[in-house]
């Protein structure tokens, strides 16, 4: 198509179409660039007073902020606390799949207890996994820390607990897949289970398995995002109270959704990077 | 002769799948301080279920071992502590591929017997030097060969100051060209009067190095005695036959 600019301010379209029952139309399409560029302008200004109106008057824009660092201390914390239980968790259950037999056979009250703390574990997988993170959420604030003020240490706990679950068959995953000689090599060197496990299985296991945590960490990251539902101002409960404040929904909400996504593409580059890295200290 | 017997072996079982698979079916043996026991057998007559079981790795289904005197077998004895005693390599060399070569040695003696890093680091390089692998002390496992690998396996367990070295086919895994170093080790290790307890096809290494030799077969032994009397005149038809494939 061809544009024919008028006097430097207009630009022209004609556009030629093939009608069967008119013959050859042609339609010229005149716009002024002067317009275009005043509503482009125009638009921009208010879209400068919009952003204004919704993150800097009244310091708005803290609030955010203070979203942000309390959605990432929510996060890191419960990663380390899924980690903790992760590992716990893990251990006993895989020790108990690779032991049981050994143990029944050697008597003592060793099995039993291994027993117990494997039941205990499974219960915990099942009803951690079978049901919704909220409502997990909701009990520890409002029934087991009822006393609590303060919403971010409950939301670490909640959301850690929740993670510790997923995160402990990420590793009992990443333990079974290491090779049974590692285990006797250790065992015959003379440490006991746990030692075997803490110097020689875990480092390994964590190797193994880092790119599937480093994915669990994604996703409890934009899991957080119902820390509202107990009182935590988090980055989705502060983009929430400023679109009911200002009556803005667009910015508030879309600046949201851009920093969870600009914080999950750095990560999962980031993730990225290091399975490569992995995958060629493994040659 | 009693007086120094490290291992005694008293009817030993160990039956899977409630007793119809019978790896081990009574086996009585004793491994004296300082002698070189090899024991040779077709696949699957409970060779390895033997010496594993001698550190419990396999818990027996039915009689004791006594090590320096100690039933091991009672579950109140602390297994670890014995195991600290008992040096074993495997056929698939086993090392700690996240460690290096001297870290793999010295990672127990630290942590088990406290002993100062330094000190650890010493004997460990003492050690690679005698096997040859000073060099390789910082090297991970993957970047060894396979005989490289078992050697550093030997010294490592060697790094615990075992009474008793467990070897269960320590030259199965490796490419033919490799075995004679492995072989070298192993030899040196029994002139300086290492009490050894050896499960191998090697019947060259077992006639040149053995005090003593067990032959085993279905979970029992069928036979045993010197290299001289297994190798040039066995008693049993079974021995006979197996000698006949493998020599
Ligand atoms: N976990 C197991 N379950 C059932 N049978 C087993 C198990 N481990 C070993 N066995 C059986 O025990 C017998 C002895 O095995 P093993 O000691 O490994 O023999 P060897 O080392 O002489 O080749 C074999 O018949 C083997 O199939
Ligand atoms: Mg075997």
């Amino acid at each position: 198509m061809v544009s024919v600019v008028l006097h430097g301010s207009f630009l022209v379209y004609p556009e030629v179409k093939i009608n069967k029952r008119k013959g050859m139309v042609i339609s010229m399409t005149v716009i002024s660039t002067t317009a275009i560029t005043d509503w482009f302008s125009s638009s921009l200004a208010d879209f400068g007073a919009k952003l204004q109106m919704v993150f800097v008057e009244e310091d708005r824009y803290q609030q955010m902020i203070r979203g942000f660092l309390n959605t990432l201390q929510i996060t890191a914390g419960a990663l380390g606390v899924g980690i903790i239980i992760g590992i716990v968790v893990a251990a006993i259950r895989s020790s108990y799949d690779k032991n049981k037999e050994s143990l029944k056979l050697r008597g003592g009250v060793g099995y039993h207890i291994l027993r117990i703390l494997n039941l205990i574990c499974r219960f915990y997988l099942t009803v951690i996994r079978g049901t919704p993170v909220v409502v997990q959420l909701m009990i520890a604030y409002l029934i087991i820390f009822a006393s609590s003020k303060n919403g971010v240490p409950v939301a670490i706990f909640a959301f850690g607990v929740n993670s510790g679950a997923y995160v402990a068959e990420i590793f009992r995953g990443g333990i079974m897949s290491i090779d049974g000689g590692q285990f006797e090599a250790g065992r015959s060197l003379g440490f006991n289970y746990l030692q075997t496990m803490w110097h020689i299985i875990i480092p390994q296991m964590f190797k193994a398995v880092l790119p599937t945590l480093c994915n669990e960490f994604i996703a409890l990251l934009k899991e957080t995002s119902v820390a509202g539902y107990v009182g935590v101002v988090d980055l989705t409960k502060a983009g929430n109270i400023i679109a009911g404040r200002t009556f803005n929904y667009f910015i508030p909400l879309f600046t949201v959704a851009l920093v969870y996504l600009a914080l999950v593409v750095i990560l999962s580059w980031l993730v990225g990077r290091l399975e490569r890295r992995l995958r060629r200290s493994e040659r | 002769m009693n007086g120094n017997v490290l291992i005694e072996v008293n009817g030993l079982k160990k039956h899977y799948n409630k007793g119809t698979v019978k790896a081990l079916d009574g086996v009585n043996c004793v491994v004296h301080k300082g002698e070189v026991l090899v024991i040779i057998g077709p696949s699957g007559s409970g060779k390895s279920t033997l010496l594993r079981s001698l550190n419990l790795l396999e818990i027996p289904t039915g009689g004791s071992i006594l090590f320096d005197g100690v039933d091991i077998t009672d579950p109140k004895t602390n297994i670890n502590l014995h195991r600290q005693k008992m040096g074993m390599v495997f056929q698939h060399f086993n090392l700690f591929p996240h460690m290096t070569v001297l870290r793999n040695m010295t990672i127990a003696p630290v942590k088990l017997l406290h002993k100062p890093v330094a000190e650890a680091e010493k004997k460990a390089m003492e050690l690679l030097t005698r096997v040859g692998l000073a060099d390789r002390a910082n090297a991970y496992p993957s970047q060894l060969s396979g005989g490289q690998k078992q050697r550093v396996a030997i010294v490592r367990a060697l790094c615990m100051e075992p009474e008793v070295m467990l070897f269960d086919e320590p030259t199965s895994a490796l490419d033919p060209e490799m075995v004679g170093e492995v072989l070298d080790v192993m030899k040196e290790l029994a002139r300086e009067g290492m009490t050894m307890v050896v499960v191998t096809h090697e019947m060259g290494f077992a006639r040149e190095v053995a005090d003593r030799v067990i032959f085993m077969s279905d979970g029992v032994i069928i036979e045993e005695g010197s290299p001289k009397e297994i190798f040039e005149s066995p008693k049993e038809e079974r021995t006979k036959n197996f000698l006949k494939c493998v020599l």
